[in-house]
């Protein structure tokens, strides 16, 4: 029987930096979020909701909003589409799909500052990879300004954000592949099953949990997204790539309004609380079915 | 018992070292036990580090009992994490700040201590330090003199029989004779600063006023007034004459300063502190500076624009004031100055100083014609000064100029009511 007061004693380091480093910071943001404090000054004022209703009423906020949904619905959608696809195609142990899951896998590895300093030369309309692979190609019609073009630049971010952790999610896949019982397959290969019909009762049922944990990871992720976009554009060309996580960085560090930051950074924690939440619920229940 | 005593011990020295840990991370000025002091400088100019060790071994070998422990941050994480490090006085007795929104929220702070009557002003040229000071009183003093203009191809000019323009028809007369010839007229990193920087001279005579921006923030002017307009108007025109590189939106400072540096351009849009960069990667290029005119030569009133930045300062929360101040002194010296200007290629706000590169005689050239503060600069709010910027940004996309105007200023109007 282990004494119980040693247990909690053994847990206190844990308590003391989680609630230092987490809870602390948290609830102090919270404080802020009710104050004009402008992150230098020894001094501020209580302000009450002001801040919320700033942020609400702000045209900045509002197009970031916009802007994270856009984002995080096409990361979502492609990443776990593409994902799968190369788990499918990649889930044998041959040597040669290794190689090739392990390529995939690759940008996982690269930090993200560096994913968007290389994706950032690639896009370069006068010097980059691209514009010069497709007028190589004789496709100069297709050749823009990827990450200049106000229409385009939040998804050419979003192709990258993809590139980058598509092969982390194809992984998960392949785990969740590989768990499904081979004389299911070979039970209904027997059957006179189509590839497609396998798929469709066996295999994407059986995938479920697998998605579960793809899909709210890649929303969180992509919902939180702020390394690629602050090196890539930092929310141009004209409000076009800003999202909620760089006005908030913005707000605090340029313009010095750390409590108006505050509001925005714990109305974020909400929008991504609620979306967690029933996404995980939505989930639980897709499970439960498959 | 035994077991649980071991144990108890195990985590209470953990917990010690945790707590060593994190209190070693603290530290800045002290006074040692051999009575030596030590001072922090705090700024973002890492690559001056070199000079700068220099000119503190120098200044430690005059003042043995003072120690500088200069610590940089890059100038990213000296916007974010700077202010809060000098907020409990542990770093930077003498720390650098940038001019604008950083200068006035420090300011707000009182983290500077007051500089007024301090005999080492005297160095300085005091039209250049203007930017350090607020009500009548020097908080900090700028450093280094940067004119924010666009930097031309001496060579390719001469090529063409081209000269810097007097006004609006001559600059669009001198693109256009570059543009048939095959010359990108100017290279702009639309991206990222190139709206920043070209706007300042692309306004300067649309209202020649020294605090214009200053109306806008305080409600007093708005960006849909004609001097905003006309400004936009004109990068319009620019943009659709196609004087600037194809879809300069989505280039990037890099990239743009490699369209110049390898003749395929013929003015780049940034400023002097880009010309010894530039030949260090072409040895061969003829540079200068220009500024566009945006009205008639008869209505011009400024030929370029100046910026005065890494304003040096003494933390109001330096337990070594007078140390700091010394160090603050030293650097004002000019010999030290000279020192500092020609091994990092920057020019200094301090009079009669020796450059002995040509790149820092370009820019010294501009020292007694007649230019004004950054605009830019003036605005003090990020946020407005974002969505200006941005305003260039969206004409470039295609807006017009006078939604583009509305936009920008509704955000300023917000900013305003706050």
């Amino acid at each position: 029987m282990i004494n119980r007061k040693l247990l909690w004693l053994f847990m206190l380091p844990g308590i003391l930096l989680y609630t230092g480093l987490f809870v602390y910071p948290a609830l102090s943001g919270l404080f802020y979020s009710f104050t004009n404090w402008d992150g230098v000054s020894p001094s501020y004022d209580f302000v009450g909701i002001a801040n919320y209703k700033d942020s609400f009423d702000s045209i900045t906020f509002r197009k970031a909003f916009v802007n994270n949904i856009k984002f995080m619905v096409v990361v979502v959608v492609l990443q776990t589409v593409i994902s799968l696809v190369l788990a499918l195609v990649l889930a044998k142990n041959s040597r040669t799909h290794v190689v090739f899951r392990a390529l995939y896998f690759f940008p996982a590895i690269l930090s993200s500052v560096s994913v968007g300093l290389i994706w950032s030369f690639i896009y370069d309309p006068s010097i980059g990879l691209l514009n010069m692979s497709l007028q190589s190609a004789g496709l100069d019609s297709l050749m823009g300004s990827w990450t200049g073009d106000a229409k385009i630049a939040l998804y050419a971010i979003a192709f990258v954000q993809i590139w980058a952790h598509a092969g982390q999610m194809m992984i998960i896949f392949i785990a969740g592949l590989h768990a499904i019982p081979g004389e299911l397959m070979e039970a209904a290969r027997i059957d006179g099953a189509s590839r497609l019909q396998i798929f469709g009762k066996i295999t994407w049922p059986l995938l479920a949990p697998s998605a579960a944990i793809v899909i709210s990871y890649t929303t969180i992720q992509s919902f939180k997204a702020f390394d690629l976009i602050f090196v890539m554009t930092d929310g141009g060309p004209n409000y076009a790539t800003e999202i909620l996580t760089t006005y908030i960085y913005h707000l605090a560090f340029s313009n010095y309004s750390f409590g108006l930051a505050s509001a925005g950074s714990m109305i974020f924690l909400v929008l991504l609380g609620i979306l967690t939440f029933f996404q995980f619920r939505a989930l639980r229940q897709e499970g439960a079915r498959g | 018992m035994k077991t649980q005593r071991t144990r108890l011990a195990l985590l209470l020295v953990m917990v010690l070292a945790l707590t060593g840990v994190l209190s070693a991370c603290g530290g800045g000025s002290k006074q040692a036990d051999d009575g030596k002091v030590t001072i922090s400088f705090l700024h973002w100019r890492g690559e001056d580090t070199q000079t700068f060790q220099k000119i503190i071994d120098a200044f430690e070998q005059k003042n043995p009992n003072i120690v500088v422990d200069m610590q940089t941050l890059t100038s990213d994480q000296y916007q974010t994490t700077a202010q809060a490090k000098l907020t409990d006085g542990s770093v930077g007795d003498v720390f650098a700040s940038f001019p604008g929104a950083q200068f006035a929220a420090l300011a707000k702070a009182g983290l500077f201590t007051d500089l007024t009557g301090e005999s080492f002003l005297k160095n300085y040229n005091a039209n250049l330090i203007e930017a350090g000071s607020q009500d009548g009183k020097q908080w900090a003093v700028p450093y280094q003199l940067v004119y924010n203009m666009p930097i031309y191809n001496k060579a390719l000019f001469e090529k063409y029989g081209l000269t810097p323009p007097k006004d609006w028809e001559g600059f669009l007369k001198v693109c256009q004779t570059l543009k048939d010839n095959g010359i990108i007229p100017i290279a702009f990193a639309g991206g990222d600063i190139g709206p920043g920087q070209f706007m300042n001279t692309m306004v300067m005579n649309n209202e020649p006023s020294e605090d214009i921006f200053t109306k806008v923030e305080a409600g007093q002017a708005k960006l849909t007034d004609e001097f905003w307009v006309k400004t936009l108007t004109q990068f319009k025109e620019l943009n659709d004459k196609g004087f600037f590189q194809p879809n300069s939106l989505g280039t990037k400072d890099p990239a743009a300063g490699a369209l110049f540096i390898q003749g395929k351009a013929a003015m780049l849009a940034s400023g002097s502190y880009q010309l010894s960069q530039n030949v260090k990667q072409n040895p061969e290029l003829q540079q200068g500076l220009l500024a566009p005119i945006t009205v008639s030569a008869d209505q011009a009133k400024y030929e370029g624009v100046h910026t005065s930045t890494f304003m040096l300062a003494v933390n109001s929360r330096s337990k070594h004031p007078e140390e700091a101040k010394k160090f603050v002194e030293f650097l004002s010296q000019p010999d030290i100055a000279a020192q500092y200007a020609n091994e990092t290629g920057q020019n200094v706000t301090l009079k009669d100083i020796k450059y002995d590169s040509k790149e820092l005689n370009i820019a010294q050239e501009w020292a007694d014609k007649k230019t004004v503060f950054q605009p830019r600069y003036t605005i003090v709010n990020a946020e407005n000064q974002k969505a200006v910027t941005n305003s260039i940004q969206a004409v470039l996309g295609g807006a017009t100029p006078e939604q583009a105007a509305q936009d920008a200023q509704a955000i300023i109007d917000q900013q305003i009511g706050r």
